[in-house]
């Protein structure tokens, strides 16, 4: 009896010890420390802090959020958002977090996402708050889509239209160097032969982040197939259709004449962009946001291009890849305060859309815009290029994050970065893209 | 005597913190990847038992035979680097009888006590194509020697394994030194009157003397490099395309990027069977025994 | 002893000793000129890095490097961090991994073994296989993103193999101390504090070093479970330099370089004792 006492009174002291440890961290320091917030402020009323898990890293995401944040003062005194940048991992970080059960109050997700948290139940159900923020009367009638998801029921408030990737060049080294701006897959090979002669690096690419050599691959796919990898990603179709085939070779080909710079693989967006800034590199691929500050950068020396068409479909002009994506704001359903965080949701990418609006240039948007604000930033001459242009696109795919199937999106991640290396071959790319694709249909 | 030593109180505080802290959170965790492996499993909900598919489309997958390839060039680059190149620095340090001996050892072991981030971030200064040192290097020496360092899919691995086995030479170099400096004199200076130049006295003695030091840091060597994973998160995501993944990178894949966890379980389960497997082996070609002397 | 030795074998002596010499001055090189380099361009600018003096020392001290460096990031704060949780690690494996040691090695009851053995397979489990399991676990223990988060699975971890090196260490302590002991009638409990504590200090020492290097530098397990900023390690609260500073390097060295110093220092001024350990521990033999 005695033996046992002491044992159990053992295991209580290290388990005082343990939690004596545990207190002492700043985490639940940190944690006290709104509460005394709430008892200074506590005659008017209750302060409550959401926790906001927000992409804040470049321009195009830290002017929406400060913007949106401003505007939540006057509108929601009472809260406060903390906010913990959103890693650029691919989404990781937020698996990790649903599976740690510390998913934030309200988080930004991409549609792959959408699909895991939803499966596990990590994701509000906002069909409700939709139809009391109104939201469903302020989204434009082509996001309908983005906002519901195939089930018929709304994980997010988007915020983002329907974006697309964009093909950047420099207007001065093409004609410095008396290059012809590509219009045919064979123009292009041909600049990049006449670049790689004078030490410029004909593409510049932060291929270290797998989406963008998603979209770069994607940019090929849309010459002969429309659809894209969207296709691929719906279970449609296979990787061994001619479309993506010849995608993979003619990129491949492209790849091994020198089309991007050393170590491309390996870097990321500020040293990709800085090289095509400082004139290093001739053209750039990043999505339609990246206007704003090319044009800043670099004036009327840069502007856009249509992707070069591959000489059996010329009609391909008119396809572009990229597209609008089901994701945005979404809530965690553990909120302790979720009525209020889907709220401050809905009111977030509303706001993203003013701000984006009206200091981005940017009109692709999810929710229509109030008639009487008019932008701050001038639309620069490529977003109004876009916009005249907009009528005329025929087709759009799917950014990475854009993809429903997290399988198929981790395998062309993996995979289209793979395929921009020389040493990688496009049969290994198709071969393991299908098995992918394969595997997906049973 | 008898009843002082087996006073079950005692015992029992001696022995339960332990057991219970290791069946808790090693043991049960353990058993769980066994159990898992056999399931479709998004790590949240119950998930679905499907036998050995997990296993089977393992050995289909090209990722996954990359990963055992490269798990094994990481451990086989790690004990060349760190015991092979360890050794011989050792043996210099042993035999040179100056001030600067210590010098070295400080030097050597300087990186082992960096984090492992500043490390990383370290050498992908050193490796970056375009401004890296070592590029700079080539070109101021004239070589034609620049390289896509860790965008080659045959090369990323040793550079990443490189500089693993960088950052812990020393703590090997120094555990081989100390063996040496363990071993009694009068060996070598025995040797020394047969003859023996110091080489020889250090393969005849020193080898087979240090067989414990050296089966420890064989253990270190390649479960190290069998377990890689961070020095591939932070210099190359993996990357380019799949050609720096290891086992461990191919679970944190498979279960946070695609929301497979029960496939990753799977290449988590053989990590640990490949390690049992690694110690066993090791243990079974430097015999136990303690070289009396 | 060197009378023994004719002229000729002196030759070849004073000829090895010069190739050794170059064999550990190469190495030094490898080893300590990255960081020398790291620490000269954390005072440069960007065009002095890349252009005009990529490998010297800088022509001017740059400090505001440093100041960018130590108001944007929390550097402090993530040492802070891994000190606790490294030395909590080491001070609780040791005190566990003692005891338990004590009790298979010396004491007498059914099961020893077997509890032994089963102990010892956390040797050949990698920490990474775990973390899927061990996440949800800590989960459902409320745990994540204390400190304690971290330091109950680096203990367990350390356990298999702090308790092996000390199991060995007590088999060759000579049983006759504690009779002695036991015959003056101290109890099991002050045997063990006075008598066999003090006797395995070498072997604790050693472990000391092993284990706080392993807490120090891990990184997945701390990767899944701290998911906030306050909480974070060295490794992991350096890896969010990338993509913030990667365009200004000076700063990312300047940052690097802060985080570095201290534990610099402290070895530098403990060298001897490290590698006191270091010997010592070479006699442990594993």
């Amino acid at each position: 009896m005695k033996f046992r006492q002491l044992t159990a009174l053992f295991i209580v002291v290290v388990i005082i010890a343990f939690t004596a440890i545990g207190c002492t961290s700043p985490g639940t320091e940190e944690s006290n420390a709104p509460k005394e917030n709430v008892h200074k402020e506590g005659n008017q009323e209750e302060v409550i802090t959401l926790k906001i898990y927000a992409q804040y890293s470049d321009d195009d995401t830290r002017i929406p959020y400060d913007y949106a944040v401003e505007q939540l003062k006057d509108a929601y005194p009472n809260v406060k958002l903390e906010l913990d940048i959103q890693a650029q991992d691919d989404g990781q970080k937020l698996q990790i977090y649903a599976a740690t059960g510390n998913l934030p109050d309200i988080f930004q997700v991409g549609t792959s996402q959408i699909k895991t948290l939803k499966e596990s139940d990590n994701i509000l159900v906002l069909d409700d708050y939709v139809k009391s923020t109104g939201f469903d009367k302020k989204i434009h009638p082509s996001a309908e889509n983005l906002l519901w998801n195939q089930d018929g029921h709304a994980y997010a408030f988007p915020y983002a239209g329907n974006e697309l990737v964009l093909l950047y060049y420099n207007k001065a080294i093409f004609e410095e160097h008396g290059v012809k701006v590509p219009e045919t897959y064979e123009d292009l090979k041909e600049a990049v032969v006449k670049f790689k002669e004078v030490d410029i690096i004909p593409l510049s690419i932060f291929a270290k982040e797998k989406w963008i050599t998603t979209a770069l691959y994607d940019v090929f796919a849309t010459r002969l197939e429309a659809g894209g990898i969207k296709k691929l990603d719906e279970g449609k179709g296979s990787a061994k259709e001619k479309s993506y085939v010849e995608a993979a070779n003619r990129l491949h080909e492209l790849v091994k004449l020198g089309l991007l710079a050393d170590g491309a693989t390996n870097m990321n967006y500020d040293q990709a962009a800085s090289l095509f800034y400082e004139g290093k590199a001739a053209m750039f691929i990043n999505g339609q946001w990246e206007i704003q500050a090319s044009t800043e950068k670099l004036g009327e020396n840069v502007d856009w291009m249509f992707y070069p068409v591959f000489s059996e479909k010329p009609e391909a002009k008119y396809a572009f890849a990229g597209g609008a994506a089901s994701g945005g704001y979404a809530v965690s359903p553990y909120s302790e305060h979720k009525d209020l965080a889907a709220e401050v949701a809905a009111f977030m990418s509303e706001k993203y859309c003013e701000a984006k609006y009206l200091y981005r240039a940017n009109p692709l948007l999810a929710l229509k815009i109030d008639p009487s604000l008019e932008p701050i930033e001038k639309f620069p001459p490529m977003m109004e290029k876009l916009a005249n242009e907009l009528p005329n696109i025929k087709s759009t795919t799917a950014f990475a994050w854009g993809l429903t199937e997290p399988k198929f999106k981790v395998a062309i991640e993996d995979q289209s970065q793979f395929l921009l290396t020389p040493g990688y071959t496009p049969e290994e790319f198709i071969e393991e893209l299908e098995k992918t694709v394969e595997r997906l249909k049973k | 005597m008898q009843k002082f030593f087996s006073n079950k109180k005692a015992i029992a505080i001696f022995v339960l913190p332990s057991l219970i802290l290791f069946i808790v959170v090693v043991f049960y965790p353990l058993i769980q990847i066994f159990i898992k492996s056999f399931y479709e499993w998004n790590g949240l909900s119950k998930g679905t038992f499907i036998a050995l598919e997990n296993y089977t489309r393992l050995f289909e997958d090209s990722t996954f035979e990359t990963s055992i390839k490269n798990g094994l060039i990481f451990a086989t680059f790690l004990t060349i680097y760190q015991i092979g190149l360890g050794t011989i620095l050792a043996f210099a340090a042993s035999n040179i009888k100056t001030k600067t001996g210590g010098f070295f050892r400080i030097v050597y072991f300087l990186p082992v006590v960096l984090s492992v981030t500043v490390v990383c971030q370290l050498w992908l200064s050193v490796f970056n194509a375009e401004y890296g040192l070592l590029n700079k290097l080539f070109e101021i020496l004239g070589i034609d020697f620049s390289q896509d360092w860790l965008s080659d899919r045959n090369n990323a691995i040793f550079v990443v394994a490189f500089v693993n086995a960088w950052q812990y030479l020393g703590y090997q170099f120094a555990l081989i030194l100390a063996g040496i400096k363990s071993i009694p004199t009068h060996y070598y200076e025995a040797a020394q009157i047969d003859g023996a130049s110091p080489l020889q006295a250090h393969l005849k003695i020193t080898i087979p003397m240090l067989a414990e030091t050296y089966r420890f840091c064989l253990v270190l060597a390649i479960t190290g490099g069998l377990n890689a994973f961070t020095q591939m998160f932070i210099m190359t995501n993996g990357g380019p395309g799949t050609s720096t993944y290891t086992l461990t990178y191919m679970m944190y894949s498979s279960a946070f990027r695609a929301g497979e966890y029960g496939y990753g379980m799977a290449s988590a389960s053989f990590l640990v069977i490949q390690c049992l497997i690694a110690t066993i082996v090791i243990n079974k070609l430097i015999a136990r025994e303690r070289i009396v002397y | 002893m060197e009378r023994a030795v004719n002229s000729k074998t002196k030759n070849k002596l004073k000829f090895s000793n010069i190739f050794y010499r170059i064999c550990l001055w190469a190495y030094a090189i490898l080893s300590f000129y990255p960081i020398v380099w790291m620490i000269f361009y954390s005072f440069k600018n960007n065009d002095e890095i890349f252009v005009s003096n990529p490998f010297g020392p800088p022509t001017t001290l740059r400090l505001e490097n440093y100041f960018k460096a130590l108001t944007q990031y929390n550097v402090p704060k993530y040492f802070l961090n891994s000190v606790v949780v490294s030395i909590c690690t080491v001070a609780l494996t040791i005190l566990l991994a003692t005891m338990f040691a004590y009790a298979t090695a010396r004491m007498k009851w059914k099961g020893q073994n077997v509890a032994r053995i089963f102990v010892s397979i956390g040797m050949f489990i990698p920490v990474q296989s775990i973390l899927i399991p061990l996440a949800i676990l800590v989960r459902d223990l409320n745990l994540s993103n204390r400190y304690l988060s971290l330091i109950v699975p680096y203990t367990a971890f350390n356990l298999a193999f702090s308790s092996m090196v000390l199991y060995g260490f007590l088999r060759s302590i000579p049983i006759e101390l504690e009779e002695a002991a036991c015959i003056d009638g101290a109890g099991i409990f002050t045997t063990f504090s006075k008598i066999i504590v003090p006797n395995l200090k070498p072997a604790i020492s050693t472990l000391i070093i092993f284990t706080f290097l392993q807490a120090w530098n891990e990184f997945p397990i701390a990767l899944i479970l701290i998911t906030e900023e306050s909480m974070k390690t060295l490794p992991l609260g350096l890896l969010f330099f990338q993509g913030q500073f990667t365009t200004d390097w000076g700063a990312m060295g300047a940052a690097m370089a802060i985080a570095s110093l201290p534990t610099v220092i402290m070895y530098v001024f403990f060298s001897n004792q490290v590698e006191k350990a270091l010997t010592i521990g070479g006699a442990v033999k594993g």
